[in-house]
């Protein structure tokens, strides 16, 4: 029974990975078919010519470049942004008691219950009226703005996890409240901002409905409202360069992921505290 | 250390970059004016047509330059809403009859009507040109529109020794025979993508004497009788007595329906006039495909019309030059290249018999463009509600009819309850 333990395992993670796996090879194979081959009944993963010219179509077409270089420095500022303000502020969450923790923490869960099309008339004039409106740099403060509460809750999660017990041995070592951060807790940490940094790109990357409503000059587009476009009236749909611009639009995000997925490793935590 | 240090420059590069991309526009004081058209055309063909226009008027109007803003049709509405209340809209606006009808009624477009030529208001159909009329003020210009046409597989026709209809119209009683015909040999009839058959079934109501409103706005009154009940009736007998059409495609989009079309599961299928450019371009090699004429209920073939607009901002500096800009845009030359390359149906008449004597031999175009001259107004185009009701009431109700789930005194009911619900 124990050896059939071990190749049952990997069958399970192998079947797990193909499922999650499935939808993403599923576009790189709508890529690189025909339109005649995607509006058949004939359904097969590998297609039966490879068709590149979905590639050139979606980079020819609309400037997905440009628009992926936009999306790539409004993701990276916003979630520099989240990072650098959610940090301390998820500490001092994590580390408070009482009533004003109670109430910030409430606030945070409030603030998300809020639809988007609420806000999004008051948000285009507050920016029109500083100068923002149309620009990337309005556009990564309302990506901050929007990203920043979840963050905040996804970061004192972690701070709370770190044992107050480390801190106040490290006091007793001599170290400072400055030292304490430096050297014990940002360490520990670093899973955490590296999780919440990921979130913080995915959503600002993937992030619609304000690039659309926000941005009016095609030179500032972000990547899903240059993806949308493949979408006409008429419920015509552009599947195969769509399908291509999609998987293009993936790269980045993969990208930035295999070089963060590391710095995931939480093994920091082990050992730290005797039980 | 080294690479925190080149993290750190990236993203301080990064954010100087950002807070330097602010854009600013606008005319100066004794320069050209500058219009902003936003424009929705999503085809290749149609976006280079549209940009030569551009082109060829900026060259013939050095004072008056229009910028091309390429915009995308999914979540226009909300884009809209947005700037009209921000008092950023643009001077020019694409969009359709539905979709700038309720903001002609809240008072965000120009009134056209002064700068309407007569030419171009004897050029375009009255029933069209009603579906852009508001309170007696022309709010829009119609550029392009769509019908519902029978494309038909000509071969699995002539297998079941059916004659192909050639007259100016063909009923829908020929129809139903031709799909009972075909339907033979594991194939069906008919392919009707109706997951979403509200529009289909409001746009063809005409043609059987329907209506479906009277009045407008907040006014209006739903009435569903005989001439609102026919053809989703008709669509019931064909599916569910005759046997006659694919039961699949009742549940998917007209898209989806025009794969087992090309796979010779289906004779016939029922789609938007636009598809035969995607047919032309996705059916299998030697694939003979035919556009049957427009369909004729009892009352005639008439379709209602929603087409594609242009219209003006009310606020813009410039209406009287926007106006102008549109009437060069929508003259014949224009309209004619425009709809070619979108494969749609010209708005004004001169434009349609110039695509039919350039296209007329091509497969299809001639019985497409025949159906634009039976375009006519459509009364739920003036209804507040209508949007609400056809998601929330009609396409489920629509649904569960033809998947049997209430009868015709159903559906009947749940139509006219629901909008006099939503309507209170």
């Amino acid at each position: 029974m124990r050896v059939l333990l071990r190749p049952t395992q990997y069958l399970a993670l192998a079947a797990y990975i193909l499922l999650l796996g499935f939808p993403l090879l599923w576009l790189i194979s709508a890529s690189v078919k025909s339109s005649g081959e995607l509006n058949s009944l004939t359904v097969s993963l590998l297609p039966q010519q490879w068709h590149w010219d979905n590639y050139s179509d979606a980079l020819d077409r609309q400037g997905l470049v440009h628009s992926a270089g936009n999306s790539l420095v409004v993701a990276l500022v916003s979630t520099a942004l989240v990072i650098v303000i959610a940090l301390p502020a998820s500490y001092v969450l994590a580390r408070l008691k009482g009533k004003i923790r109670a109430a910030g923490v409430g606030w945070i869960l409030v603030s998300q219950v809020f639809p988007v099309v609420l806000v999004i008339l008051p948000l285009f004039l507050i920016l029109r009226t500083i100068g923002l409106a149309d620009s990337l740099a309005g556009l990564t403060l309302v990506h901050t703005t929007y990203t920043l509460p979840f963050a905040l809750w996804m970061l004192q999660g972690y701070v709370s996890a770190i044992p107050v017990d480390l801190e106040e041995a490290g006091a007793m070592d001599g170290a400072g409240r400055w030292t304490v951060l430096r050297r014990i807790v940002f360490p520990l940490l670093m899973p955490g901002i590296v999780a919440t940094a990921m979130f913080s790109f995915v959503s600002s990357w993937n992030e619609f409905f304000f690039a659309l409503v926000l941005l009016q000059s095609p030179e500032n587009y972000t990547l899903p409202i240059t993806l949308n476009m493949f979408i006409g009236g008429e419920g015509k749909v552009s599947l195969g360069p769509l399908a291509a611009g999609a998987v293009l639009a993936a790269i980045p995000s993969i990208v930035f992921f295999t070089i963060l997925r590391r710095r995931l490793t939480s093994g920091l935590m082990a050992g730290a505290v005797k039980g | 250390m080294k690479s925190r240090r080149l993290v750190a420059a990236a993203l301080a590069a990064a954010a100087s970059l950002l807070f330097t991309a602010c854009s600013s526009g606008g005319d100066s004081a004794d320069g050209p004016v500058t219009l902003k058209f936003q424009s929705l055309s999503d085809q290749p063909a149609a976006i280079a047509a549209t940009n030569k226009i551009v082109d060829d008027w900026n060259k013939a109007h050095p004072d008056i330059k229009v910028e091309v803003v390429q915009a995308g049709w999914d979540g226009v509405y909300d884009k809209l809403i947005t700037q009209f209340n921000a008092g950023s809209a643009p001077d020019i606006i694409h969009y359709e009859a539905a979709g700038v009808v309720p903001f002609a009624k809240d008072g965000y477009l120009a009134d056209l009507t002064p700068y309407l030529s007569e030419q171009k208001k004897t050029d375009i159909p009255k029933g069209v040109l009603d579906s852009v009329t508001v309170d007696n003020q022309v709010i829009a210009y119609p550029t392009e529109l769509q019908s519902y046409v029978v494309f038909a597989n000509r071969a699995l026709l002539q297998k079941a020794g059916v004659t192909i209809p050639t007259g100016d119209t063909m009923t829908w009683d020929q129809l139903r025979e031709i799909a009972r015909a075909t339907t033979r040999d594991g194939a069906y009839g008919l392919g009707w993508g109706l997951s979403s058959p509200t529009a289909a079934m409001v746009a063809l109501a005409p043609g059987f004497g329907g209506k479906y409103f009277d009045g407008t706005g907040t006014d209006a009154k739903i009435s569903v009788g005989q001439g609102e009940m026919a053809l989703p009736q008709l669509v019931d007998a064909m599916a569910h007595q005759d046997n006659s059409i694919l039961p699949v495609t009742l549940t998917q989009s007209g898209s989806k329906a025009l794969a087992p079309f090309y796979a010779g599961q289906t004779a016939m299928t029922i789609q938007g006039s636009f598809q035969a450019a995607n047919i032309a371009k996705d059916a299998p090699a030697g694939f003979d495909w035919v556009v049957l004429p427009p369909l004729a209920g009892p009352a005639g073939p008439a379709q209602a019309a929603n087409p594609q607009t242009l219209s003006v901002n009310k606020d813009s500096a410039h209406v009287e030059q926007a106006a102008q800009f549109i009437e060069f845009f929508t003259n014949t030359e224009n309209l004619a290249a425009l709809n070619e390359a979108d494969a749609l149906i010209p708005a004004t008449t001169s434009a349609r018999e110039a695509l039919t004597t350039k296209l007329g031999a091509q497969n299809g175009w001639k019985e497409i463009l025949s159906s634009g001259q039976y375009l006519t107004s459509a009364p739920y185009l003036f209804v507040d509600k209508y949007a609400q009701w056809k998601d929330t009431v009609a396409t489920p109700a629509y649904q569960k009819f033809l998947a049997k789930q209430i009868d015709a005194n159903g559906l009947s009911k749940e139509l006219t309850d629901g909008w006099n619900s939503i309507n209170r």
